[in-house]
């Protein structure tokens, strides 16, 4: 059993019967130390989404999938395909993929999800270093890394980055929330 | 039949806004069942009571046989599995969870979304997460159909003079209703060097407090500056907060009720907004002055008096400042009041049933 708060982007929780994969959450601190997470689901069976949000701090089961270590191979319009090391296939729907497509590139090492053995979405590693294609020049000095601009990768999701961060250079980022955490 | 359920956590916001919802509700015609954990601070804040709401124990909930067609948990309080049960029994019971108050982007993205019960005697149910908010896509605000009809027929030098107040026309009257905040101090100081008489009405509990800590850190313990006067309140009825605040050129208010009735009122307002670990409140703070299009006094004020920045002189702008709150008040009035909103809602649920 999980809270709201645990649960993460590419889990599966049940919505009545059907099991929902999570593609988005947002967490949010209310008034008085109380927080919500707002979900984007998506029906693993049936073709429908909807958004819930929840208490941080409620309970839920989240349904254990199998997993499998992939490698990203190629898209095939509307397929993310990935291959194990027995080079053998799965296809996840675009709209399966959720925050992943920020990150994606060629050979990148993730987790293919299944349920009922069908390939359902994707799971990152927590962190994932990326080249920064633009942002604008860097700002000698300033290595405080309190002051930040937006910068974007290879696939075109924007990071907000210190300012000391030139354009080229190597960055990790946190898959979970998006944000800048370290020059590489 | 309305079941609007309360835990008081700390202050007096959360029960002043779900008995501000009740009262409402009440003079629309609708019975409502308050449960509340501490009922006490009603003996002061609605002593007369409303026709058509009822205060309930909160403990006398367990023994409950039946719930309303609404139930409304008020800021997630969670309801006791066997009320979790009453509303299983009862499909046709839209149940709400009403939450904080924010002008934060999350709140128009997150108002009126279901929220699956996952766990306990409702499990399988879904409850609906009802957001307050500034703009149209939001839940709304209170607003009693009569709210700005009673204020233009109000007389404040008669109330002030029913409270046992000078009859000071000259003054610039300025209520407190505060926490501790970090520019007391610093506003005393500059209220003193006023060019007018300046009479502070200082709110029972902590806003007289923090006063007396203030004016004892100033010194001025034995005698105030000469422009200023302190005049300490008995705790008020909501009906007379409403008239406080309509009496004052400046109110600084806290928390969430206190803060929508400034708005009502249409003067110069501060707001002192419920201090969180980790600063959340900071980015509360900065997306209510967003919406509120604040001057970069009023901003800088409000920096100020919350702890976000040193506080140093700190200059009222009362005219900019009324301009900008009376601006704001006409984009809330274009707007449903979150009751009719509410109704609409809970319209809708019970037909989609």
């Amino acid at each position: 059993m999980k809270t709201a708060q645990e649960i993460r982007v590419g889990n599966v929780i049940m919505h009545g019967k059907d099991p929902m994969v999570v593609l988005r959450t947002e967490y949010q601190r209310g008034g008085r130390g109380s927080s919500t997470v707002r979900m984007k689901l998506k029906s693993l069976i049936a073709n429908f989404g909807t958004e819930v949000v929840f208490r941080a701090d409620d309970k839920m089961d989240q349904v254990i999938l199998d997993k499998k270590e992939c490698t990203y191979s190629y898209f095939a319009d509307p397929m993310y395909v990935c291959m194990d090391t027995e080079f053998n296939q799965y296809e996840v729907e675009a709209s399966n993929m959720g925050d992943a497509l920020n990150y994606l590139e060629d050979g990148m090492q993730l987790e293919v999800v299944f349920y009922d053995e069908k390939a359902i979405s994707v799971e990152l590693p927590t962190t994932v270093v990326r080249e920064i294609t633009w942002t604008e020049p860097a700002v000698k000095g300033d290595t405080s890394g309190k002051v930040m601009k937006p910068a974007k990768i290879a696939t075109g999701f924007e990071v907000a980055v210190p300012l000391f961060v030139a354009q080229g250079d190597k960055i990790e980022v946190d898959t979970r929330t998006g944000e800048y955490r370290k020059r590489v | 039949m309305w079941d609007i359920f309360c835990r008081v956590i700390d202050n007096h916001g959360d029960l002043g806004v779900c008995w501000r919802l009740s009262a409402d509700l009440a003079q629309r015609g609708h019975q409502v069942r308050l449960w509340v954990d501490d009922a006490s601070a009603l003996r002061w804040m609605a002593p007369l009571g409303v026709q058509g709401v009822n205060v309930f124990d909160w403990n006398d909930c367990l023994a409950l046989d039946t719930v309303g067609d609404v139930v409304v948990e008020g800021f997630g309080c969670e309801l006791p599995q066997t009320v979790q049960a009453r509303i299983a029994e009862r499909p046709r019971t839209v149940w709400l969870n009403l939450e904080y108050l924010s002008a934060e982007e999350f709140v128009e993205r997150s108002h009126g979304l279901p929220s699956p019960v996952m766990r306990g005697a409702a499990q399988g149910l879904t409850k609906h997460f009802f957001y307050p908010g500034f703009t149209p896509k939001t839940g709304g605000l209170l607003r009693e159909a009569d709210v700005l009809t009673r204020q233009h027929a109000f007389d404040p030098n008669a109330w002030r003079r029913s409270q046992g107040l000078p009859d000071d026309k000259d003054a610039l009257w300025v209520s407190l209703f505060c926490y501790e905040p970090a520019g007391l101090l610093a506003l005393l100081q500059s209220l003193a060097t006023a060019s007018r008489p300046v009479r502070v009405l200082a709110t029972a509990g902590r806003a007289q407090q923090a006063l007396a800590h203030a004016v004892q850190k100033l010194g001025w313990q034995d005698a105030l500056p000469d422009q200023l006067h302190i005049h300490p309140l008995p705790y008020l009825s909501q009906t007379d907060y409403d008239h406080l605040l309509w009496s004052c050129q400046l109110n600084c208010v806290r928390g969430e009720d206190s803060l929508v009735r400034a708005l009502w009122a249409g003067q110069a307002l501060v707001w002192h907004i419920y201090p969180q670990e980790d600063k959340a409140h900071h980015v509360k703070l900065d997306a209510f002055l967003d919406w509120l299009q604040a001057p970069a006094s009023l901003r800088d004020f409000h920096h100020a008096w919350n702890g976000m920045s040193t506080p140093k002189a700190l200059a009222v702008d009362l005219k900019t400042w009324q301009a900008c709150i009376q601006a704001a008040r006409e984009r809330l009035l274009a707007q449903q009041s979150l009751l009719e909103q509410l109704l609409e809602f809970v319209s809708g649920q019970h037909n989609a049933k």
